[in-house]
């Protein structure tokens, strides 16, 4: 099992001001969440906004921590993990893709796609090789040492998904991939992820996209802050 | 530890990131260069000012006392100075305890040499009595001192300071040499040695020495009364006594009641060496307070721009931390680009300040001297200066939550 979750609960605290009578309330942003992510599976996670969705790929990707509940990630329980221990399981065996591409706007394509490598120690000439080879899969072969301004969108999201497989992770997760693109470039981009996928990768992604939701093997529909059906 | 292991590859991230943001960069680089060059220029004018005072010390001579005619102190208006006679020099030889070398001195400025048709214009002429380079501890690079018979036969010899001997000569020696002195012809026996003494009374080798009686008689001056007197002492550590004993003895011979002042003024190491730290002293409190400012302004520059560097890079910082980068490997990315550019201040910083030093040096302002000390001392400072300034927005990097980050808030 790749990602295995039980009772999940994430709770804001609201600071005090905000609601005006310092009672301590919270927001139950997501509630009781229990699911089971097989080992190369490709699951859609989709709801309204305000669902809880983000926050859902969030709490897998260790960028956010459950208030209550279980995680299991490849096995191992990630609860009360210092910051250091899941920064390293981020490092190694997650792989994320955001809508916003995110990449480091004075650094090229190939240092981009590294960036994760260098966290690892892995040796830089391990990581050009690996860097050159992915960005060569992604078709940007000849843009190795372009900077992301001089990239288009679809591009800069290729990208992206080369630095999210230079530590060659299990898990892929992507949060609205597809959100800042136009319908051809989406294609293209959804293309990748199959292949991704094809791989043998698990693939998490966050999508309000119908027609995206509906290449993935299996769709996780959330409804405030709950799994429907 | 991880991040030493990593360092490398942070180094080279944060080299990028200097480069990238090279505006910011340059201002930091130059706001704490401003501070170090004043500091290099503190360190390096507080040494000279102690190696000069070693050398002043040293030249003037732990054993002995120079006494001038007239009081420094309270200097009255119209106060004579000519108020050590023959008559004085002669008592303090026969009875002041200790004292085995007196020199009576008196002194024409302004006077030219000449030596065949090479003029030299502006030299000091000094008279003195027999061995007057060894009453001031400067050795003859050749040639011989004046000597008694000199000074009773009033005889037309000299000995040259190496400036003269040097615009008139160039690397010749000039003992046997005729010069003429205001038209009379004098016999150089001895060559003083190279001093390099400047400032106050100007070139101290810029002078010839002549044998009292012969500038008296010669140049038609007082007979009877000379401007200055040294005394050479056995036992130097008696000092304080023998310069107590040599007071009473001229107040004595001076016939001056209790209630008046002295005469004359009795300068001894001790008091050239207290004159010279009191000079140092302010120069130093007013650098310092100077270079102090100058890096304090330097470190807020530094504070500042990476307070706006973190919040503007806030998406770099949540991308590297979700792909796994330690709050450790962004503080030290962050405090490594501090101290690189204050490193990099402090090189520039060095750089200006031994040149301005240099100028100043040049210009007779300030005696610098450049030690490794004074390059240790920029460095640590500089480096100090970034990692102490840096340390507040590095820690704000570090500690910034990653999906905050990226959503470019924090």
């Amino acid at each position: 099992m790749a990602i295995r979750m039980r009772h999940i609960d994430r709770t804001f605290r609201q600071e005090p001001q905000q609601i005006g009578n310092g009672e301590d309330r919270g927001v139950d942003v997501l509630k009781d969440i229990s699911l089971d992510i097989a080992r190369g599976e490709f699951v859609a996670l989709q709801g309204t906004s305000g669902s809880g969705k983000s926050t859902l790929l969030q709490l897998m990707g260790l960028l956010d921590q459950p208030s209550a509940g279980s995680y299991t990630l490849m096995g191992r329980d990630v609860a009360g993990l210092d910051d250091n221990a899941r920064s390293d399981l981020r490092n190694c065996c997650l792989g994320f893709v955001f809508q916003s591409f995110y990449l480091i706007p004075y650094a090229s394509a190939l240092e981009n796609v590294i960036l994760p490598g260098l966290y690892s120690g892995t040796s830089r000439a391990e990581l050009r090789s690996r860097g050159v080879s992915l960005l060569e899969r992604v078709g940007l072969g000849d843009r190795m040492n372009f900077k992301p301004s001089r990239l288009s969108g679809g591009q800069q999201q290729r990208v992206a998904m080369a630095r999210a497989l230079v530590n060659e992770p299990d898990i892929i997760l992507a949060d609205e991939p597809t959100g800042q693109l136009d319908s051809t470039t989406s294609e293209e981009i959804m293309g990748l992820f199959h292949d991704v996928h094809a791989l043998g990768k698990t693939i998490v992604l966050v999508t309000h996209d119908e027609i995206v939701a509906a290449g993935a093997g299996r769709i996780i529909h959330l409804e405030d802050g709950r799994i429907a059906d | 530890m991880r991040f030493i292991r990593l360092l490398p590859q942070i180094q080279g991230m944060a080299l990028e990131a200097l480069w990238a943001y090279k505006l910011r960069s340059l201002f930091v680089v130059l706001g704490v260069a401003m501070g170090i060059a004043s500091l290099t220029l503190i360190v390096t004018a507080v040494d000279g000012a102690n190696r000069k005072t070693l050398e002043i010390v040293e030249m003037f001579g732990p054993d002995a006392a120079f006494v001038l005619g007239g009081n420094l102190k309270k200097r009255a208006v119209g106060m004579r100075t000519l108020t050590l006679s023959h008559e004085d020099a002669r008592r303090i030889r026969q009875s002041l305890p200790g004292a085995y070398l007196v020199v009576p001195m008196r002194a024409k400025g302004g006077q030219t040499i000449r030596f065949r048709n090479k003029n030299y214009q502006d030299v000091f002429v000094v008279g003195a009595t027999e061995n007057y380079a060894t009453v001031w501890n400067w050795p003859l690079q050749e040639g011989r001192d004046i000597r008694l018979e000199d000074e009773r036969t009033g005889a037309r010899v000299a000995l040259l300071g190496s400036k003269p001997s040097r615009e008139l000569f160039g690397d010749e020696s000039p003992v046997g040499k005729t010069v003429f002195v205001s038209g009379i012809p004098f016999q150089v026996v001895g060559l003083l040695s190279y001093r390099g003494m400047t400032g106050g009374g100007g070139d101290i080798d810029n002078r010839i020495i002549i044998p009292l009686s012969t500038l008296t008689t010669r140049f038609n001056m007082d007979r009877k009364y000379f401007r200055a007197l040294r005394v050479k002492f056995h036992e130097p550590s008696y000092m304080d006594a023998h310069t107590e004993n040599l007071r009473s003895l001229l107040r004595h011979l001076h016939e001056l009641p209790p209630d008046q002042d002295d005469d004359f003024t009795i300068l001894t190491a001790d008091e050239v060496l207290r004159f010279l730290s009191m000079f140092k002293g302010g120069l130093a409190v007013f650098l310092g307070v100077t270079a102090t400012i100058a890096m304090l302004v330097g470190g807020f520059v530094l504070a500042n721009l990476f307070t706006i560097s973190v919040s503007e890079r806030s998406e770099e910082i949540g991308l590297k931390r979700a792909m796994g980068a330690h709050r450790s490997a962004i503080m030290g990315q962050f405090l490594l680009e501090a101290s690189l550019l204050t490193l990099a201040g402090g090189v520039l910083g060095l750089i200006l300040g031994l040149g301005l030093g240099q100028l100043l040096s040049r210009l007779d302002i300030l005696e610098i001297r450049f030690s490794w000390k004074v390059f240790a001392m920029a460095m640590g400072s500089a480096l100090a200066v970034g990692l102490v300034f840096g340390l507040k927005p590095a820690r704000h990097a570090a500690n910034l939550d990653p999906i905050q980050a990226l959503k470019g808030l924090d």
